[in-house]
């Protein structure tokens, strides 16, 4: 207001301010309540959609395809998931043993600590489902057991696997 | 008595400003995968990534970083994924397979991979919430 009155009386010939009459000044109150409310609104829904948690990743790191490590037929575990997804392991010419699902960080964890150079071979059936696969590299995570071979079944495999009810 | 409103809209409004600009709006996605559970905890890189999706399918496609998918024929993983990096060399690669994807088809992706000389790639994976007995 003020400024405009500053204005009028530096150009009087703006006729139109002078016609008005003179305006009260008034305490306007403006109500806040819808514009709080919207503010509110958009808020939760901000809230709701932001998503904090981006997808997570696993490194694999494979050595070079010519690459060999000799690794003592004794240090080697062989695990065997098979297309229903039964997890089964042995050392060597051993008979298969069963695992389950929930104790492999237990079962990898003893081993580990029975034989500190022990190395794991995982052998998939190619019908076994991929998260089997991050599953199984999930457990060998925890079990700090980071080098270990994945590689899918042979034919000699599925049928070994296959004859164990 | 009336309570001043002034300090909760003052909050409101700056927590309602930091969560217009910190959301991304997830990018439409012509093929959807539903990720494998892991615990592990690297972040993907947001940009500068190749990504090759898996579908349950078995079928593959490559998706640039706005979500854009194109079809790779059966056994060209290796070629797309050689062209791809020829165009962005120092790109992290992302192998994307939905979790019911067959094994077998995520190895020769993986082997077509290692064809292309990519030797290091990481494993689009979801955050498992559930705590693991230790």
């Amino acid at each position: 207001m003020g400024g405009m009155d500053a204005g009028e009386g530096k150009a009087p010939a703006k006729k139109a301010g002078g016609l008005r009459h003179p305006r009260r000044r008034v305490g306007v109150r403006v109500d806040m309540t819808p514009m709080v409310d919207i503010a509110f609104l958009l808020l939760i829904f901000f809230m709701v959609t932001t998503i904090f948690r981006a997808p997570q990743a696993m490194e694999m790191n494979r050595p070079p395809k010519d690459a060999k490590v000799e690794v003592a037929e004794s240090n080697v575990m062989i695990m065997m998931v098979d297309k229903n997804e039964r997890i089964f392991w042995k050392f060597g010419e051993d008979p298969l043993k069963s695992v389950s699902k929930r104790d492999l960080v237990r079962h990898f964890k003893e081993h580990k600590a029975a034989n500190d150079k022990l190395t794991v071979l995982i052998k998939l059936d190619r019908e076994a489902s991929y998260s089997t696969m991050v599953d199984l590299m999930d457990e060998l995570e925890y079990a700090k057991m980071t080098r270990f071979s994945l590689i899918p079944m042979s034919e000699e495999d599925v049928e070994e696997v296959s004859e164990i009810p | 008595m009336r309570i001043d409103m002034t300090p909760m809209v003052d909050v409101a409004f700056l927590l309602l400003i930091f969560f217009m600009t910190t959301t991304q709006f997830k990018p439409p996605e012509e093929v959807s995968v539903d990720l494998p559970m892991s615990s592990s905890e690297i972040k993907v890189p947001e940009s500068n990534t190749i990504t090759v999706v898996v579908t349950e399918e078995g079928k593959t496609y490559l998706q640039d970083e706005k979500g854009l998918t194109a079809e790779i024929p059966e056994g060209g993983v290796t070629d797309a994924l050689k062209d791809a990096r020829q165009r962005k060399p120092s790109a992290f690669i992302i192998l994307k397979g939905d979790k019911n994807t067959k094994y077998g088809a995520m190895a020769d992706v993986m082997d077509a991979f290692a064809e292309a000389n990519a030797l290091r790639f990481n494993l689009m994976t979801e955050m498992k919430t559930e705590q693991k007995p230790r």
